[in-house]
């Protein structure tokens, strides 16, 4: 149904691009991809993390006006739709200063983008999510490789963070950011055992011994807008 | 300021200005005035509440910029008067590095809810609702004014 509509609004929205600014769509792993796991936000058990690479690949993006705004409670957007390209393959660790990868920039219509569809999907050797690195813990030190092949459709309500983002205005520039938190993953040493965070998190114990694991991402919710949360389901 | 209000707050201040200030020990003034209220509840869907949450609050002329910021109480709620400025009124609720947003439209009859954050965390949701007061809210302030000399507690 999200792709029909798609497609429905596309061509209205080439009427808009003679009059329009640009969209740019990050990727994010914050500072838990650039700079690792270290102490006090250790994973929940204890390990600190080092990583030479997190692969991620996206696909199926697309940015929305909607109104009344979309609040994240189901998989489907109903809107302004504006596709981006896909899929993107981007290193999370190769951030910028502020633990951003760009993935595209394109031209649209003005106005708030206030909702965000994407899909994790496996790239090309079949994983949508790799983890490399090395974890240190009472003088262990161990290599891993964690590889998900899953792929998680995400619905997203209107981007949080310290600034509202997606205000497009005739010549200006905006930008949105998919961001991936990885302590829904690892869980946090500085928060409470009872912290749903960590509740819900894997922690890197079960990958203690070091070597190649895969992981399901069912249930982690890793995947955000900024701070804003989104629907997620296996695709 | 609705006529109703600006009659009472006349008729008060009409009263303060025809009674001599030297007749009384204290003279009391009040000016009272009825607005647009929201009251925020933000909570988990397990009735947690996201207690001491940080509240940004967007007015319709600008919602790019924070038109004003809160913090909700242990409970998870925020009660504050609008501006005048009708439209779109947005309110997002942050707390350890997640957060919702709910809407309310203001027009010049009555503000409406148009969304109200909801969205999954874990194994929970955060959840945000607004109310809203109309009308009911008042402003009052209170100006004493003491006798030289002598002692109020008196």
């Amino acid at each position: 149904m999200t792709r029909v509509f798609v497609l429905a609004t596309m061509a209205a929205l080439n009427s808009f691009s003679a009059h329009a600014g640009s969209l740019t769509l990050f990727a994010s792993g914050e500072d838990l991809a650039t700079e690792g796991f270290n102490a006090p936000k250790l994973t929940k058990d204890g390990w600190a993390l080092e990583f030479t690479s997190i692969f991620a690949t996206f696909d199926q993006i697309t940015a929305w006006q909607t109104d009344p705004p979309f609040m994240a409670e189901g998989p489907e957007i109903t809107g302004v739709a504006l596709p981006f390209d896909g899929p993107f393959t981007v290193d999370l660790v190769d951030a910028d200063d502020n633990d951003l990868v760009e993935l595209a920039t394109i031209t649209a219509p003005a106005g708030h983008f206030n909702a965000l569809s994407w899909a994790l999907v496996p790239g090309d050797e079949g994983f949508s999510l790799v983890f490399e690195g090395i974890a240190r813990k009472d003088g262990q030190e161990v290599e891993f490789t964690l590889r998900s092949a899953d792929a998680i459709a995400h619905a997203c309500g209107e981007y949080l963070g310290d600034e509202r983002k997606g205000f497009v205005t005739e010549g200006g520039e905006a930008d949105l950011e998919i961001t991936l938190h990885l302590d829904h993953l690892f869980g946090r040493a500085d928060k409470a055992d009872d912290d749903e965070v960590n509740l819900e998190a894997i922690g890197f114990a079960p990958f203690a011994t070091g070597g190649e694991f895969d992981f399901s991402l069912d249930g982690l919710h890793l995947g955000h807008f900024g701070e804003g949360h989104c629907h997620d389901s296996a695709l | 300021m609705t006529l109703l209000s600006r009659l009472c707050a006349l008729t008060v201040c009409a009263a303060g200005c025809l009674t001599p200030l030297a007749a009384f020990s204290h003279a009391a003034l009040i000016e009272a005035e009825t607005a647009q209220a929201v009251r925020l509840h933000a909570f988990y869907d397990t009735g947690k509440p996201m207690s001491h949450a940080q509240v940004i609050i967007y007015a319709p002329d600008n919602p790019v910029s924070a038109w004003g910021q809160g913090v909700t109480d242990r409970d998870g709620r925020l009660e504050f008067v609008l501006g005048s400025e009708t439209g779109r009124w947005s309110f997002q609720v942050r707390q350890s590095g997640h957060g919702a947003m709910v809407h309310v439209d203001v027009t010049d009859d009555a503000p409406v809810v148009v969304a109200t954050g909801g969205a999954q965390s874990w194994g929970q949701r955060l959840l945000m609702v607004a109310l809203v007061a109309w009308g009911a809210l008042g402003t009052a302030l209170f100006a004493l004014t003491r006798r030289k000399g002598r002692d109020a507690s008196a």
